[in-house]
């Protein structure tokens, strides 16, 4: 059965990105949110899988949707996609219960590495 | 002839100063140009701090510069405007300056390894802008000078009545507001139109150049004399009241008097009409001090002139 | 006038590039400066040079401003040149942030130096992005609090065509400051960004 995988990014060329960086034999279904808002009502009403989140987004940022599924205990897996690379940034997402944190533009190496590690792939 | 031979021979040729340094600030390679300018030899720095080999260059602030292109693989500048110049060497420019020194553009780029795409280099080149310095410094010094003519009167070099004016307004501003005394005289020559008949203009030039040079004489540093009009002339004193003003005025009007001018063959003798005015709680701009100094002129040719009038109410 | 607007796809892709930069540079940024920068999204807009001055004036009408220029060029025709605008009060105090003596730098350098390190950083994070590589010409002070923005920008909007007017606030810790950063591009460089894009835009 595909496993249910959101793309949370302001830019339709980063989402993009994002889903043509996936593994090929990663057996996927994609949904997108264009805001943290959309984010937060697809974590809360669905089952999502691996959740890929980008950070600086207008209104809702992805360190608030971070916060929410963190209070909510939403959902487990949350990879950060951001373009903010600066460790204290990195550090803070993980503290806030990100699973791994890549940066933009997405690396398939890389993101397959992490993958593997949990188990997802 | 191999690119890369080519590639140095330019670097040896070229007429701006290069050197680089590795990540520790040491010299790794020092152009013909930085030789002949420094007067150091490559080979004794290769190797040495590039603190060592400039021993004057302000070192805390280049080594913040070079760590700047080593932490952000960005170039880096200075310019001769705001440093003069970083490394002391002599120019060889063909123009004398007031600085023995040449003065520099300096960029530094940074040099990656060309694997890791790291930044392990410094390359530092110098442009020897002694020229733009040189020119800089002259247009400086003509625009001072455009500003003092635009300023002065060409005959008496005394201040042209534009200029006088406008110091005239900042003068009656700040005595107004700071309550101070200010005074004003001003004076015109006796008859000027016969000393132009009969000595021509050249007698009447001699005459104004004289009695200005001699008021001059007889001033503060604060005194501005202006010339008003074709023989009339302006003479601000501040922080001066009525009573010290019309004193001054019948000192310049003596000495004028007895003060004889040696014309070709000639000598000319002549005379100056003076009203002295101060300032008023009712003026409400300097405009007022010269109309009633004009009025106190005009009394003093009316009383036969050769004399001084103080305006009275 | 040529015709300079890009399309919805283009936008995106430029402003998510734009993005990248930023985090890259504030990522160097922070290395350099040894502190945490506070990135914002920075908002992007193409405008036509001419409209430059009045935009300006609105936003700096009653303050000095300083404002500081360097040229960029790069291969495939992408050429510029970057504007950086500091209100007055802004400008004090950067010598500090950049770790320097106060006795070691003029005021006029602070402003070139932390304008170059700004416009650097973030254009070749850029450039890194689109395999371009870039090289710039020395910074330079282009107006002062005495002298006013409007004139500077009309003779600027006199030689481009049209200007990315990229909003950027950095904000370091304990220390605050605004700049805005301007890039004049001229029209036939416009048109290489267009194809630089949508070469992107084709690989996705």
């Amino acid at each position: 059965m595909s496993i249910p995988v959101l793309i949370c990014d302001d830019s339709a060329l980063a989402r993009k990105q994002v889903k043509k960086s996936l593994p090929a034999e990663w057996d996927v279904e994609v949904q997108f949110a264009t805001n943290g808002k959309e984010a937060l009502d697809i974590l809360r009403n669905q089952q999502i899988g691996v959740t890929f989140l980008d950070l600086t987004m207008p209104e809702i940022d992805g360190v608030a949707v971070l916060e929410a599924n963190h209070a909510e205990k939403l959902v487990d897996f949350i990879i950060v996609v951001s373009a903010d690379i600066q460790p204290e940034m990195q550090k803070r997402v993980i503290e806030l219960g990100a699973l791994a944190f890549i940066q933009k533009p997405v690396n398939t190496t890389k993101l397959k590495e992490i993958l593997q590690q949990y188990g997802l792939l | 002839m191999q690119l890369s031979d080519i590639h140095s021979l330019i670097l040896q040729r070229i007429n701006s100063g290069v050197l680089i340094v590795d990540a520790d600030i040491n010299l790794v390679y020092f152009n013909r140009f930085m030789e002949s300018h420094s007067q150091l030899k490559s080979e004794d720095v290769i190797g040495q701090s590039l603190f060592d080999t400039f021993p004057d260059a302000p070192e805390k602030w280049l080594k913040r510069k070079i760590q700047s292109v080593l932490m952000l693989n960005s170039p880096a500048f200075s310019s001769w405007e705001q440093r003069q110049y970083v490394f002391r060497m002599r120019h060889a420019r063909p123009v004398t300056t007031s600085s023995e020194f040449m003065a520099q553009d300096i960029t530094f780029i940074p040099v990656c390894n060309q694997q890791s795409n790291e930044v392990e280099q410094v390359c530092i080149v110098i442009d020897d802008v002694t020229d733009v310095f040189f020119y800089q410094e002259k247009l400086k010094d003509t625009l001072a000078k455009l500003e003092q003519v635009s300023r002065m009167d060409g005959l008496t070099q005394v201040a042209n009545r534009r200029f006088w004016e406008e110091r005239f307004k900042i003068e009656f501003a700040s005595a107004v507001r700071h309550q101070n005394p200010l005074s004003l005289i001003m004076f015109d020559m006796d008859k000027f139109k016969q000393v132009n008949d009969i000595y021509g203009h050249q007698g009447g030039d001699l005459v104004l150049v004289e009695a200005t040079r001699l008021v001059q004489s007889m001033l503060r540093k604060e005194d501005l004399l202006g010339r008003y009009g074709g023989e009339e002339f302006g003479l601000i004193l501040p922080n001066t009241g009525g009573k010290g003003a019309l004193e001054l005025a019948e000192r310049i009007r003596k000495a004028f008097q007895v003060h004889p001018m040696k014309f070709k063959e000639h000598v000319i003798h002549a005379t100056m009409s003076v009203g002295v005015c101060e300032l008023d709680n009712n003026f409400k701009k300097y405009e007022d001090l010269v109309t009633r100094a004009d009025l106190a002129l005009y009394q003093s040719k009316r009383d036969g002139r050769n004399r001084t009038t103080l305006y009275r109410k | 006038m040529k015709d300079i607007a890009l399309t919805e796809d283009q936008r995106d892709c430029l402003q998510e590039l734009i993005n990248v930069a930023m985090g890259r540079a504030s990522d160097k940024l922070a290395r350099y400066l040894q502190t945490f920068v506070h990135l914002q999204v920075p908002y992007i807009e193409l405008i036509d040079s001419q409209a430059l001055p009045e935009r300006f004036a609105e936003n700096y009408a009653e303050e000095g401003v300083s404002l500081v220029s360097q040229g960029f060029y790069g291969e495939r025709g992408i050429l510029g040149e970057s504007l950086l605008i500091y209100k007055s009060h802004d400008a004090h105090g950067i010598a500090e942030i950049l770790g320097y003596e106060p006795d070691d730098i003029s005021e006029v350098e602070q402003l070139t130096d932390i304008s170059s390190i700004l416009t650097t950083t973030f254009l070749n994070g850029l450039a890194e992005q689109i395999d371009n590589q870039l090289a710039y010409s020395a910074p330079r002070i282009v107006s002062s609090v005495d002298t006013p923005l409007e004139q500077h920008l009309e003779q600027l909007s006199f030689n481009w065509d049209l200007a990315l007017k990229v909003d950027i606030s950095y904000q370091v810790t304990d220390y605050s400051f605004n700049c805005d950063m301007v890039l004049l591009i001229p029209g036939e460089a416009i048109v290489n960004i267009q194809a630089v894009l949508d070469q992107i835009l084709d690989e996705f």
